[in-house]
């Protein structure tokens, strides 16, 4: 192995970076509230609660956050994203130990795959 | 195998206004900065404030100005405040990084006599989508410093926290 080789470790990230990109397209909440088709007065008041992670947005907003602000949902929601795919890896893991009645090498191989993702990312964070 | 690890920092400026705080992911990503005005109860207030951003961006490094540092010239209250966070801080296993006002200019401008002003306009240029539009018109002697200035101290902070690209 190259011993200076530099290995970059990310942080744990936040649970959504909506705030950063949406000051970044100077939008206020209320604009972005519009956009995102939702209905009433406070507009807004949906999207500080996305924002401020006190709310989980549908599929249907945050595919709308991501053509609004024209970044991935797994960027935009890094956080969550970290989060799942470490549920994700830890049971692929379990699904791992158990026996397969018909041998299949790629399902194993795929599974294989899910798991090692789940221990690179623990040991990261 | 050289391992780097990359941190979320929130950089706090205490001022007399109030203070400004910013957050960076690495040196070349900032994710929030800004500045809060506090009129009454203005440690107690400050404080309040600063808990609510560490526990709003769950920062590993707390970026603060040195105060004692012999280039430093600040108020009691500032100070007092200064020794608030940084016990409060401890208290939470939060590592703090102490900056000084020379090292943000040598970091920034390779220049220890660089002016506040040099400091900002710098930050504006690197930072063009989040600060360009918040830097502050150049100060005249008669003029008092702008309040948008609290935001150009804590990013510069933060700038300093990063070690020099080579």
């Amino acid at each position: 192995m190259n011993r200076h080789q530099v290995h970059i470790i990310p942080m744990k990230s936040l649970p959504n970076y909506l705030q950063t990109q949406r000051k970044r397209l100077s939008l206020s909440q209320e604009e972005v509230g519009f956009l995102l088709g939702l209905a009433g007065m406070n507009k807004g008041n949906k999207v500080c609660r996305d924002e401020k992670f006190a709310r989980e947005p549908s599929l249907q907003d945050a595919l709308a956050y991501e053509e609004i602000y024209g970044l991935p949902v797994s960027e935009l929601f890094a956080g969550l994203y970290q989060q799942a795919q470490q549920n994700v890896a830890a049971r692929a893991k379990i699904l791992n130990f158990r026996k397969a009645r018909k041998p299949d090498v790629r399902k194993q191989q795929a599974i294989i795959h899910l798991a090692e993702s789940a221990s690179i990312n623990s040991s990261n964070q | 195998m050289i391992k780097h690890k990359t941190v979320r920092i929130l950089a706090i400026a205490p001022l007399s206004r109030g203070l400004g705080y910013s957050v960076m992911e690495g040196p070349d990503k900032l994710i929030a900065c800004g500045n809060k005005a506090i009129l009454r109860h203005k440690n107690v207030g400050a404080l309040t404030w600063v808990k609510k951003f560490v526990r709003f961006y769950q920062p590993e490094v707390l970026v603060l100005p040195d105060v004692n540092a012999t280039d430093t010239r600040r108020a009691a209250r500032i100070k007092t405040l200064h020794r608030n966070i940084v016990a409060w801080a401890k208290q939470q296993q939060i590592k703090v990084r102490l900056i000084t006002n020379t090292q943000v200019r040598m970091q920034l401008l390779n220049n220890k006599q660089g002016t506040k002003q040099a400091v900002a306009e710098t930050l504006a240029a690197k930072f063009p989508v989040e600060l360009g539009t918040r830097l502050p018109p150049k100060r005249r002697p008669w003029m008092s410093e702008d309040p948008r200035m609290d935001i150009f101290d804590a990013v510069g902070l933060a700038a300093g926290y990063w070690p020099k690209a080579k």
